[in-house]
């Protein structure tokens, strides 16, 4: 243990000098005019396929987390948004995000991204303790380290694994084969997962964490629903479109 | 603090100093007699129109239900003249647009902006009264890229504005939104129903798709 320890540090302080220069490249926006290109020559052949031969099932699913949407989760989020006030509901994000550390401090790493490890690791380390058990991202308002999001479906993505078939879960939502896999990674690295906790505590958690995480969101769903000729469609485009660029990050500042 | 300051001075001038190098090059590689060395940067024509129409969902003179016709003509108004629907329409269609008639384009435009309106004027007063922060800019050609985030509680929101050079006006045609591209996503959905039916089909699920928002609104 005590070994893993001095490991971890000498990988902090080799990493800070290069942790400077990352936080320096947070104004590093994506480059979107380089697929533009490509587009303006030949729409068709730059449209990256998407797999969906489970389609009429996935449907179903659809439905099915449609009304979930409406009927419970919206409701529940509702509800709760008006009883907790948004400065609080932040400081539980915070709380929720920093017990998460280990998963995004594990795949910078992976990534290559030994800056943003260094980052995550710090942020961890000050908002655990100066941010009182992270309920306040004391890192980011008083030392301006930003959140260096991170997950294992990104890490594969990054080392060129492909994205199999698109799967839309119940309840969990959209999804594809490679993002299924790192789901469960980012389960296993989450220190929550160990703890002693009976399913339905845990069901509490994890349910209390995302209505919460929902509750700070913009209604993205619902306007996708409301300006979509096709919703199910529109939410399949938004999500391959959304992991991608997640995964086009990791490639652009992985290895540095 | 001290190294916050600095950090922060240090960002904007990195910012300053592409800004500088592009208009180095430009200046360079294109004669002085250009009409483009004179011209207003992207973000400097599009940020006047995005603040005109911040200020219009903001204005409290044109508030409420009452107004809300008065203040959409002002808003599309504005809108006209920055983001190029025609454009946007055709990016949509993708190898369709060929296929169809002229009279077929003018009404496929007509519904498809009424659509893209809805949905812009329905972002625009959700997140009015949101800060936004222009963090880059990039050219290619006679390609843009202004980049934005928009803070939402506590949390920054990329939003990139695709535009394009039209005899010196930068128009906006897509919107980027943490990868996800406003044009990419019609297109997808409008390809997937040209699979199960034909173009005049698809014009009728746009034509109720839009009767629905005047039948709210009204």
């Amino acid at each position: 243990m005590k070994k893993q320890l001095v490991v971890i540090l000498c990988l902090v302080c080799l990493a800070y000098p290069q942790a400077i220069m990352a936080a320096d490249n947070e104004s590093g926006y994506p480059d979107l005019l380089a697929e533009e290109f490509i587009e303006y020559e030949d729409i068709d052949s730059s449209e990256v396929t998407i797999y969906d031969p489970f389609e009429p099932y996935n449907r179903v699913v659809f439905e099915f987390n449609d009304r979930l949407y409406f009927y419970v989760i919206k409701p529940v989020k509702s509800g709760y948004s008006y009883v907790v006030p948004v400065d609080f509901r932040e400081c539980f994000g915070n709380f929720f995000d920093n017990i998460r550390a280990p998963v995004r401090i594990i795949n910078n790493l992976l990534q290559g991204r030994f800056g943003d490890a260094g980052i995550s690791f710090s942020r961890f380390l000050i908002n655990s303790t100066a941010g009182v058990f992270g309920f306040a991202d004391v890192a980011a308002t008083e030392y301006n380290l930003q959140a260096r999001e991170a997950d294992f479906g990104q890490t594969l993505g990054y080392y060129g694994v492909g994205e199999g078939v698109y799967v839309l879960w119940p309840v969990f939502g959209p999804s594809h084969v490679r993002s299924s896999v790192g789901f469960v990674g980012n389960v296993l690295a989450n220190p929550t997962t160990h703890l002693d906790m009976t399913n339905g505590e845990r069901v509490l958690y994890y349910g209390a964490r995302n209505i919460n995480a929902l509750s700070l969101q913009p209604a993205v769903y619902e306007d996708l629903k409301k300006f979509s000729l096709d919703p199910y469609v529109a939410v399949r485009q938004s999500f391959y479109d959304f992991r991608r660029n997640v995964v086009e990050r990791a490639k652009k500042d992985g290895g540095e | 603090m001290i190294k916050r300051i600095l950090m922060k001075i240090g960002l904007k001038h990195t910012g300053l100093l592409i800004v500088a190098a592009v208009t180095f090059i430009f200046l360079a590689v294109v004669p002085a007699s250009s009409a483009f060395a004179n011209q207003p940067s992207p973000t400097e024509q599009l940020r006047p129109t995005l603040e005109k129409l911040i200020a219009i969902v903001k204005d409290p003179e044109l508030a409420g239900e009452a107004k809300k016709a008065e203040r959409r003509e002002l808003i599309m108004a504005t809108v006209v003249t920055r983001f190029d629907f025609n454009e946007m329409s055709k990016r949509v269609l993708g190898p369709t647009w060929e296929e169809i008639s002229d009279e077929q384009r003018n009404g496929f435009i007509t519904q498809m902006t009424k659509l893209l309106e809805n949905n812009y004027i329905g972002q625009l007063e959700n997140y009015s009264g949101n800060s936004v922060e222009y963090v880059g800019e990039r050219i290619r050609g006679d390609l843009a890229q202004v980049s934005t985030l928009i803070e939402n509680n506590g949390s920054d929101y990329p939003v990139h504005y695709i535009m394009s050079n039209e005899n010196g006006t930068w128009m906006v045609y897509d919107i980027n939104i943490e990868g996800v591209s406003l044009i990419r996503n019609y297109r997808a959905e409008f390809t997937s129903i040209l699979r199960q039916r034909n173009f005049e089909g698809l014009m009728n699920t746009l034509i109720a798709k839009n009767k629905s928002f005047s039948e709210k609104n009204n």
